[in-house]
């Protein structure tokens, strides 16, 4: 009963009508998650899909679906597939690799792919040096064997290729249960960090909450190079990693070219302006007209022209109402209450950057950037590596090369040799074959 | 020389060679067919200056790269890998059929990005994301593989018009259902090395090598479907009219690949 369950069992995950179901059945319900964006947070699906197909949705776990139970399910099934397939395979490939020593056996003059016949009045020494010819034109030197009256000539080329699939197939194995471990203890999300600014949290990515380091990164310094169309050329962030406040390691991270810390892989991801640093306000006398620029830092206090009043930009915002970059200035005169008002970029017209007898315009800033990382990882991505590296061999192996064997034997007497050829191709059979029969005739003409 | 300007040229030529290959099947006419051969490689020597000058011209505009970053540039580079693969197998082929599918489809593509009038041509800067040295070898094995499937796809066209519509000027059915198969054989190894490349670059540049992003699962249907059509061809031995679905199903995923992911959905892929 259970041994014929077993036999059951095997029988299903040894066809490759499996293997076939399964690649369909994934590719159908891969285009799924395709459609339906994947990883949002639940209220955008809630508000973009009815609750009958939002609940729907959620049950088959569509919104995440390629790590869902029944996409996961596909996936085993695939992986026990490949491995039931590949063991019944290898005694088969062992054989052919590794022939027992023989043992001539004149069955292959009956079973082979190629067979041919013909009977001959020549000398036997004659024969065989033709045989050998033909046998060295197809593979390679043939190796002589006596028996029985009978002389045999074996030749084989290229028997590791039948290695190729094999190959193919472990390594796909590989690459899955490097993709396995990579889900479960790896992780993958961003942090955004200002110029200056440190942290040790991650965000990670479709929601699933936050991640700590256990160490702070720094980011010291972020540039982005632009091209004359205003598209950036290369952004770069200088990173300092501290541990317990301690300078441990520091490096630079640019796009393509991730910053590694303990098996960690920081991305330069994307980047933004967090606010303004530095600042040029032009605050002109009401009076004389004369302008003169002052050029404070972030909440640091500059004197004004004759008098004794100060000048201070207490916060910036990159877009005020749609009226652009503005700073909040606050005017500090003795005596006085701190009087604090907005600047834009345009003085004209705004009573309100009219102050202690100057009018102020917010001339230029210096930018204040968050460089955007992804950090990522994934204790499984060398088993991926090595799987990708072997299914290349694999191909190689299968695709460069052919198992190519030939057997021929030379019976009876003086004056009515018979001599049989058999042969066999892994593939590409019809030159293999062609090429055989224009020796075959060359030698039979003879 | 202008280089659009060539790749103009090289339209008609690859037209005239795709008109020369189907006289000389129509006609039994073998001298034509030696034409149409030598219209191919004076086309594909002018489409390969024309990259060439393209690459060289953006050094002189001081943002070198190789010109294969925008749409533009992949279509011109597909209908190259198309040509490419031809002359590369048409020695084992044979078969003037096999030279009318591809300089028709390089005709095609190409009077497309000749025609279609919103397709930027100016050489344009790279990006960050796409300065890797990633870029040439993911973008190379898979637009050759996209070239052997579009083959592929060709031959499975004609194998249908052959046994459904009988139409008996074609090559034995046979032939076509082989050629189908050699072409998505290599074509799967092909596309095996370019989502590797992928997977290896966005390594690099994301931190992760697979993300489900949509350009990433698409190649993954594609591969699932020729990885099927391989398996039932090798192993369970399908052959025929089934088969030639199933290869034109895969082009259908390919060309899905390569154009819907950026005209029909969002992701990370959008630079073309």
């Amino acid at each position: 009963m259970i041994t014929s369950m077993i036999h059951k069992l095997q029988t299903v995950f040894s066809s490759i009508r499996l293997t076939i179901f399964l690649f369909l059945s994934l590719a159908a319900t891969s285009v799924l998650g395709t459609i339906v964006q994947q990883g949002l947070p639940m209220e955008r699906y809630k508000a973009f899909y009815s609750p009958g197909v939002f609940s729907a949705l959620k049950f088959f776990n569509i919104f995440d679906m390629y790590h869902s139970w029944w996409f996961t399910t596909l996936l085993v099934l695939l992986s026990i597939n490949i491995i039931v397939c590949t063991f019944k395979q290898i005694p088969r490939i062992i054989r052919l690799i590794f022939p027992e020593k023989k043992g001539v056996d004149d069955t292959i003059f009956r079973s082979a792919q190629i067979r041919k016949t013909f009977q001959s009045q020549q000398k036997l020494s004659d024969l065989e040096r033709q045989s050998e010819t033909l046998i060295k034109a197809l593979v390679g030197n043939p190796a002589k064997t006596v028996k029985d009256d009978a002389t045999y000539f074996f030749a084989e080329k290229g028997r590791y290729s039948r290695l190729g699939m094999p190959f193919v197939h472990i390594s796909i194995l590989l690459v899955l249960v490097g993709g396995l471990l990579g889900t479960m203890l790896g992780f993958n999300g961003q942090m955004n960090i200002v110029e200056g600014g440190k942290s040790d949290t991650v965000t990670l990515f479709g929601g699933k909450g936050l991640q700590k380091l256990g160490f702070d990164i720094r980011c010291d310094d972020f540039t982005v190079e632009f091209y004359k169309t205003g598209m950036p050329k290369e952004y770069k962030t200088d990173l300092t990693i501290l541990d317990n406040e301690k300078e441990v390691a520091s490096g630079i991270m640019r796009v393509n070219h991730p910053f590694l810390y303990k098996g960690l892989k920081f991305c330069q991801a994307t980047y933004g302006i967090a606010g303004g640093s530095g600042f040029l306000i032009g605050a002109r006398n009401s009076k004389t007209g004369e302008e003169t620029v002052l050029r404070p830092n972030l909440m640091k206090k500059v004197p004004l022209p004759d008098g004794n009043a100060f000048f201070a930009v207490a916060r910036f915002v990159t877009d005020l109402g749609g009226r652009g970059p503005a700073v909040l200035g606050v005017l500090l005169e003795p005596g006085k209450e701190h009087d604090i008002f907005w600047i834009f970029r345009d003085g004209r017209n705004n009573n309100q950057q009219q102050k202690g007898g100057f009018v102020f315009t917010l001339k230029d800033f210096s930018r204040l950037y968050y460089t955007g990382i992804q950090v990522s990882k994934d204790p499984g991505v060398f088993l991926v590596w090595i799987g990708f590296c072997l299914i290349m061999v694999g191909f190689i192996l299968n695709l460069f090369f052919t198992h190519k064997r030939v057997w021929v034997r030379i019976t009876g007497e003086k004056g009515t040799y018979e001599c049989s050829i058999a042969a066999s191709a892994s593939k590409n059979r019809g030159p293999f074959e062609e090429k055989l029969e224009q020796l075959f005739r060359k030698i039979t003409v003879e | 020389m202008n280089d659009t300007l060539l790749i103009s040229i090289v339209t008609f030529i690859y037209f005239f060679a795709a008109f020369a290959f189907l006289v000389s099947i129509i006609f039994h006419k073998r001298s034509v067919g030696k034409g149409a051969l030598i219209l191919i490689v004076a086309g594909v020597t002018l489409q390969t200056s024309a990259i060439i000058i393209r690459w060289v011209h953006s050094y002189h505009l001081g943002i070198g790269h190789a010109p294969l970053s925008n749409f533009y540039e992949s279509l011109v580079f597909f209908s190259w890998s198309i040509i490419f693969v031809y002359l590369i197998m048409r020695k084992r082929y044979r078969n003037d059929l096999f030279g009318i599918l591809s300089s028709f489809f390089a005709f095609l593509i190409l009077a497309y990005v000749s025609l279609s009038g919103d397709l930027n041509c100016t050489i344009q800067p790279l990006i960050p994301a796409l300065q890797s040295n990633w870029l040439i070898s993911h973008v190379i094995s898979s637009f050759l593989a996209y070239a052997c499937f579009a083959i592929s796809f060709g031959t499975s066209i004609l194998y249908l018009l052959k046994i459904k519509v009988k139409v008996t000027m074609l090559p034995d059915a046979l032939f076509l259902d082989e050629v189908t198969y050699q072409m998505i054989s290599i074509g799967f190894i092909l596309l095996t090395l370019g989502i590797m490349t992928g997977a290896a670059w966005a390594d690099r540049a994301w931190g992760r090598y697979w993300g489900w992003d949509p350009k990433e699962t698409w190649s993954l249907i594609t591969w699932l479907i020729y990885g099927a059509f391989l398996h039932a061809h090798l192993a369970r031995g399908w052959r025929g009219v089934k088969m030639s679905l199933v290869a034109i199903i895969g082009f259908i995923a390919v060309i899905f690949t390569y154009l819907g992911v950026n005209y029909v959905l969002a992701g990370l892929h959008s630079y073309l």
